[in-house]
């Protein structure tokens, strides 16, 4: 019984940790400029395939593509938003929310047909030889690509952590997210700090995408569902806490984990249903402030 | 009512034109090609009373679709009812559906509105995949006799309807409404429109005529798995369509329509298959950023310039 | 030092000022007085760079305001604390007034801003963990204050800083202020508290829908027959 359920616990922490990388990316964007960037596992799709690419082309480690993948994403985020969502600022508060909502749709309708011309609708899968291994602790198992993929985003998300709170540009994000006008007059250039936190936001998803790609397939379509998913963390969390985010990330991937054992086929559609439940009755998540 | 024969005689010669085609042709290939043109047509335009005239962008219109798809398949082949209750009956379950969800959806604000509806939409479709997994066959009995010809009717008749449906709705109170509504809902409430009944009263329309539009192609496959006619494409698709044509409009989703079919045509020769969704994205998002009401103004703004006359929008 | 020329802003499609000029010289604390509404708020706006003007300029020192960001306008030494205070509630006082030592050359020096900070607020070295929304109303106006002093204004500009405080605490605001002008700032001080705006201010303008309607020395102000009617009541 202990055994059942320390795995099932294991299994979860391992998707929850690439639940919490993707949706903290969202998180910032949705946080820092009210963006909600429904193509943001547009980002993950692509961070997949390109390392995906990088594995089978020149043999490089998956978690050797970390910081290509970063940098690729980062620059394709910081390019999408200078093409894309710059444009918007003409646009009142409300019409600016609602447009680059549409907007982001318009890059989700683009970038799966783009992958199935260059990939193929085949599912991919990242399997260095290392894949399938695990090893035991008291009887429960414990992959090592997971375990490494837990390992990255822990570091990752501390990392984003100490950058948000210890740095200068950091403080100056969170200070935007706050309230732009009045960063505006602290001498805080808001429109680079949107676009940098763009470009981070989708580096992270990237990065998530790789962890995918290794623990599950690429798919040129996978980009929506992972999508909702950080839009189901999101709503667990609440604004404002990248910890939060990321604990909420984990939460999920152990609630589903459970629930995969009584109900199935379901689970999919039991976080959505979470998901609704919760925007209607407390939009501020679990952790967020209000 | 004076008549305006400049504008009512092509349509009239459009309709005529119409209803020879399957007159003239039997080709499948043909006939299957303004099928779906007139579909997505009836299709985009139950879309654009509520997110072109009402302006609540609803991306889980592939519920109300399915509903009125897999009721109407179901109280015509499985319960043998006479396919037009089993549409009408369609049509039904869709709207009730929406007034079941219409009170809660509609407190959700924005974005807020835009996921839910998207998540909703995705919550059937999963739920329906998993529940009937098995695709629904017509029997050997009708596909023996299946014509293409009742359903092009049926959909031509529809497509007419829902151009009427969106002319009739544009010109009345409720249009005014709406349109206050989707300018600046605050104001329109400050004003003394009452929001929430606008928007319900267009959702209820917009769902009726998805659920219609579900049960003819209900009426046209002939196989399909249930959980498929909740696939987000059929919202998507109404979506671009509308938003490229000219969210708005009334003529804006016709033409979306037709170029939306033709491209997509047209790149599956050369192209895998998708990718003029990838063509209609890019038009998207030009339409958001530069020109909000799509072709429709790209040809208005044309038409002026040629003409000389001055670039006034006149929707 | 400060010159605004004929400037003309509109809200999206509505004017909201009309040939708008004034001045502001080294040293000087001037006031903008007027109703609510009046267009106050715009005009430092504008000064600020989160307006555009559709006409006229804005010079400072001699550098043109009206086409830099607002950012860059900070870094000119240009910094308004606006109406609603703006301060960051989430985050700390210490980071707040971190913050408002952002730009280059005011980071540098923020180990000893801080203490001519703390020295003027000692509350808010008593506070400086605290959340910033958790202070009271006059404790946030007086971060508001500390945070744009942060960044070593050259200029300091201050919409309405009494509003919604008790007058105890506005008292030991205006002085605050006072304090400000004689560390070397010059000051731009919209106040609708008219007799003590003219109470610290060497000269004022009045702003009535969107126009200068009028100014002058603070002292003749005062006396003047028509702002005494319409903005000093029966006294």
């Amino acid at each position: 019984m202990f055994g059942l359920v320390a795995q099932t616990l294991v299994n979860g922490i391992n998707v929850g940790a690439m639940y919490g990388l993707i949706a903290v990316g969202l998180s910032l964007t949705f946080g820092v400029m009210k963006i909600l960037n429904v193509a943001h596992g547009e980002f993950l799709m692509v961070g997949g395939y390109i390392a995906f690419w990088l594995f089978t082309l020149i043999g490089l480690d998956p978690f050797l593509c970390l910081p290509f993948v970063g940098v690729i994403l980062f620059v394709l985020g910081a390019l999408s938003y200078k093409l894309l969502f710059s444009g918007l600022a003409k646009f009142h508060e409300e019409a600016k929310v609602k447009n680059s909502l549409l907007v982001a749709f318009g890059l989700f309708l683009i970038f799966p047909q783009i992958a199935r011309v260059l990939w193929t609708s085949d599912e991919r899968a990242i399997t260095p030889a290392y894949s399938g291994e695990s090893f035991a602790i008291l009887g429960i198992r414990v992959g090592y690509v997971p375990l490494a993929g837990l390992l990255v985003a822990v570091v990752i998300i501390f990392g984003l952590h100490l950058f948000l709170t210890k740095t200068y540009f950091g403080k100056s994000v969170r200070g935007t997210t706050e309230n732009w006008k009045a960063a505006k007059l602290m001498g805080i250039n808001v429109e680079r700090t949107y676009l940098i936190t763009f470009a981070v936001g989708a580096a992270l998803a990237g990065i998530a995408g790789i962890l995918v790609g290794m623990m599950q397939t690429v798919t040129p379509d996978m980009g929506m569902p992972w999508t909702l998913k950080a839009l189901i963390v999101l709503v667990l969390a609440g604004i404002g806490s990248v910890g939060g985010a990321f604990f909420a990330g984990l939460i999920l991937g152990i609630v589903e984990a459970v629930s995969a054992i009584f109900i199935g086929p379901y689970t999919m559609a039991l976080g959505l249903v979470i998901f609704l439940l919760i925007l209607m009755f407390r939009p501020q998540g679990l952790f967020g402030k209000e | 009512m004076a008549v305006d024969w400049k504008k009512i005689l092509p349509i009239v010669g459009i309709l005529i034109f119409l209803i020879f085609v399957p007159l003239v042709t039997s080709r499948t290939d043909v006939l299957t090609w303004f099928f779906l043109t007139l579909l997505y047509i009836a299709l985009s335009q139950s879309w654009n009373i509520i997110g072109g005239f009402a302006g609540q962008v609803n991306l889980g219109h592939a519920a109300f679709f399915g509903a009125g798809a897999l009721t109407a398949r179901y109280i015509w082949l499985h319960f043998g009812l006479p396919f037009p209750l089993a549409l009408l009956g369609g049509a039904v379950a869709a709207t009730l559906f929406a007034m079941l969800i219409g009170l809660p959806a509609f407190r959700l604000k924005g974005i807020y509105f835009v996921i839910g509806t998207l998540v909703l939409a995705e919550i059937l479709r999963l739920v329906f995949y998993t529940i009937l997994p098995e695709a629904d066959v017509m029997p050997m009995k009708l596909l023996g006799t299946y014509s293409l010809n009742p359903r092009y009717y049926l959909s031509l008749l529809f497509a007419v309807l829902s151009v009427a449906a969106v002319y009739w709705v544009s010109r009345s109170r409720l249009g005014m409404g709406l349109l206050a509504v989707r300018e600046d809902e605050e104001a329109a409430e400050a004003s003394g429109v009452n929001t929430q009944k606008h928007k319900l009263v267009a959702f209820l329309i917009s769902t009726f005529m998805a659920g219609l539009t579900g049960g003819i192609y209900a009426y046209y496959g002939a196989a399909f798995r249930p959980g498929g006619l909740f696939e987000p494409v059929w919202t998507f698709d109404a979506v671009i369509i509308v938003f490229v044509g000219g969210v708005g409009t009334i003529i804006g989703p016709i033409i979306g329509s037709v170029f939306f079919v033709l491209l997509k045509q047209f790149l599956s020769l050369y192209l895998p298959g998708g990718m003029h969704v990838a063509v209609f994205g890019v038009l998207f998002i030009i339409v958001v950023l530069f020109l909000p009401e799509g072709l429709v103004e790209l040809i208005t703004k044309v038409r002026h310039r040629l003409l000389g006359e001055s670039s006034q929008i006149v929707s | 030092m400060l010159e605004v020329n004929n400037i003309d802003v509109y809200h999206g499609d509505i004017q909201a000022l009309w040939n708008i000029s004034l001045r502001v010289d080294e040293e000087e604390l001037v006031s903008l007085i007027g109703a609510n509404g009046a267009g106050k708020s715009t005009i430092v706006e504008t000064i600020s760079g989160l307006n555009t003007p559709a006409s006229g300029k804005v010079v400072f020192n001699g550098v043109r305001l009206d086409k830099e960001p607002a950012h860059k306008v900070v870094a000119m030494g240009v910094c308004l604390i606006p109406e609603e205070r703006g301060i960051f509630p989430g985050m700390s006082v210490m980071e707040n007034l971190e913050l408002g030592a952002f730009t280059p050359q005011s980071r540098r020096v923020r180990q000893e801003t801080f203490e001519f900070v703390y020295k003027l607020f000692p509350v808010l070295q008593a506070r400086k963990k605290q959340a910033a929304g958790t202070l009271s109303g006059g404790e946030q106006q007086m971060l508001a204050i500390g945070r744009a002093l942060m960044g070593k204004p050259k200029l300091l500009m201050c919409d309405e800083p009494s509003l919604g405080l008790a007058p105890i605490v506005v008292k030991s605001i205006f002085e605050v202020i006072r304090q400000i002008k004689t560390s070397g700032v010059s000051l731009l001080l919209v106040e609708q508290n008219v007799r003590a705006a003219l109470g610290l201010a060497k000269r004022a303008y009045i702003i009535e829908n969107g126009r200068v309607a009028g100014h002058g020395d603070a002292g003749s102000l005062l006396d003047d027959e028509r702002v005494k009617g319409a903005y000093l009541g029966t006294n």
